[in-house]
């Protein structure tokens, strides 16, 4: 609070004073004071009204700024109500009351959304573990399909599972503590997991995949990467380059396939302490005006629109758990040339004290 | 003949798995009753367990630790559950393996196998006989009649393959899947490469016609 903003605070109460001092000194000089006597007692009042309205400033201005201090160092602010020194008068008794009172209000409208909040993720957890059950029923029957239809059968459950999985990371991203693990992972065993996981997409849409040098160790949670890396995968073979027609028509002859070279390459390298892994296709890439918010929640981009089924969580998700992991991912792209993506996984001691950060559990 | 427990709450799940195994040569029992599963296990003494950690009315982690507690028992659990967290409490409850839903048929067979064998101490079987042509998977090599061959890591994928399904047709899409699964990305152009370079080498030790192409099936060793 200003010097000007408390007196303009004051400015009526000032004047009314001034105007009963004037007065009074009317009065006086009226019924014979001398004017030295009316001088002199005008310079005592002014005195005294410049001492008090100081110390006033000054208590309102202390105690002001013990109030923003707390509330700067309250982490949930609208819990300030319930953590202020109690007021002084009467007045402000009533006000704090009354505040107090709507904080009270939202600090129970926040805790019912944060519990259904909570109810809600792990309904969504133990739908996700139910609807499984079925999954692996289906998969088990359908080996005795021809091997025709099972395979079709088989990429269905494939991308059935694929949105399970999506539904099921979005929810835990909300509390990683609860199933995230850090720990000393191959980053050759995480690449080979994630394309076993989607070989059967990769081969179905004819993607090569080639790996480059993966024998590093990295510091991070394998299940996280693997879907993370997962993610990549698919959107590398959904935004590769489509043939024209009559190529695609047979794809069980190696001939016709020649044409269709739709590639995926995984490779690594150090960069300093940090193990950088670089996913790159040579698929139809992203327009450079998309590219920088191809991770926003919900955005499908041009491509999206034109291959169609694109939901746009799936880079969204990978950003959030990225974050999570504490990897920092960045894509580039040229149009028609592919799309890069790079992971670079945390500095073993910079992991270490992100797994300190959870409750351990060990 | 080995011996594997089911313990699995989803009727169909069981049925499924229990056909699959005999058919893989297994001997099965599935439970039924998930009363007192110790005693059960106890009666019919088998040789591996399969686990499902989401049993009507008791946890599946609190019965694998009650198990590991009386015997040695192999235990794979198998759950739909499959955070890192609960991956790591169903290991260090003793259990031997960790294989989640929905998993792939081959996978599990795998893990199965691998945990047997691991039970078990016996070595992997190392060489496949077929018509007296000799694959040793070890050595990476093909011989017939004292001849031999050098086969590059794809090529013994594949001889492998299809040796273990001798006299069946093996589709060109369920070759590839097999070599995916063991982190050989090819497509199809390299696999008609590699059957090519195979069947070279296979006519050079006096088999020229061992692989027979069945048009639009697959490859019949």
């Amino acid at each position: 609070m200003t010097i000007r903003e408390f007196l303009s605070d004051r400015l009526g109460k000032i004047t009314g004073q001034l105007c009963c001092t004037v007065a009074a000194a009317l009065f006086l000089l009226a019924t014979g004071t001398s004017s030295g006597v009316i001088v002199l007692l005008l310079l005592f009042l002014l005195l005294i009204f410049i001492t008090t309205q100081a110390a006033e400033y000054l208590k309102c201005h202390r105690r002001l700024s013990e109030l923003n201090a707390l509330m700067q160092g309250l982490d949930q602010k609208y819990l300030f109500f319930e953590c202020a020194p109690p007021p002084r008068t009467v007045y402000e008794q009533k006000l704090f009351e009354l505040m107090r009172c709507s904080g009270r209000a939202m600090i129970g409208a926040v805790s019912d959304a944060q519990a259904s909040m909570q109810e809600y993720r792990e309904y969504i957890e133990s739908w996700v573990h139910e609807i499984k059950t079925p999954i692996t029923a289906a998969r088990l029957t359908c080996r005795h399909m021809d091997s025709d239809s099972r395979r079709k059968f088989s990429a269905e459950l494939a991308q059935i599972e694929a949105h399970v999985e999506r539904v099921l990371y979005y929810a835990r991203a909300e509390s990683p503590e609860r199933d995230c693990i850090i720990h000393q992972t191959d980053l050759s065993d995480i690449v080979s997991q994630a394309v076993g996981n989607h070989r059967t997409l990769l081969i179905q849409n004819h993607m090569k995949v080639e790996t480059g040098d993966l024998d590093f160790t990295v510091y991070t949670d394998r299940k996280w990467a693997v879907f993370l890396l997962g993610q990549l995968l698919q959107n590398a073979s959904r935004y590769r380059k489509i043939p024209s027609p009559q190529e695609d028509e047979s794809p069980n002859t190696p001939e016709e396939t020649e044409a269709v070279s739709s590639s995926i390459r995984l490779a690594a390298m150090p960069c300093g302490r940090r193990i950088q892994l670089t996913v790159s296709d040579n698929g139809i890439g992203i327009p450079s005006h998309e590219l920088s918010r191809v991770f926003d929640r919900g955005f499908t981009g041009s491509n999206g629109r034109l291959r169609g089924g694109s939901t746009g969580m799936g880079l969204y998700l990978c950003r959030r758990l990225a974050t999570l992991l504490e990897i920092d991912l960045q894509i580039s792209s040229e149009e028609q040339k592919g799309t890069s993506l790079t992971l670079t996984f945390p500095a073993r001691h910079t992991a270490e004290t992100l797994q300190n950060c959870k409750t351990n559990p060990y | 003949m080995q011996k594997i427990m089911i313990i699995e709450d989803d009727p169909l799940i069981r049925e499924e798995l229990s056909l699959l195994l005999e058919n893989e040569g297994y001997g099965v029992v599935s439970v039924t009753d998930f009363t007192d599963i110790p005693e059960q296990i106890r009666d019919c003494a088998p040789d591996l367990l399969l686990l499902d950690l989401g049993l009507p009315g008791q946890d599946g982690l609190t019965l694998c630790s009650r198990i590991r507690k009386s015997s040695a028992l192999p235990i794979i659990i198998v759950t739909s559950r499959d955070s890192s967290a609960d991956e790591f409490r169903g290991l260090s409850l003793g259990s031997d393996d960790y294989v989640t839903k929905p998993y792939d048929v081959p996978v599990l067979l795998a893990r199965i196998k691998a945990v047997l064998r691991r039970s078990a101490g016996v070595p992997d079987a190392d060489v496949l006989a077929v018509n007296g042509l000799q694959v040793s998977l070890t050595r990476g090599t093909v011989s017939l009649n004292g001849r031999c061959e050098e086969l590059t890591r794809n090529e013994l994928k594949i001889l492998a393959h299809l040796m273990a399904h001798a006299g069946e047709i093996v589709s060109r899409a369920d070759l590839i899947d097999v070599l995916w699964e063991n982190q050989i990305y090819i497509d199809d152009n390299t696999l008609s490469v590699n059957i090519t370079r195979l069947r070279t080498k296979l006519k050079d030790l006096g088999m020229p016609d061992c692989i027979r192409t069945r048009r639009g099936m697959g490859y019949q060793l």
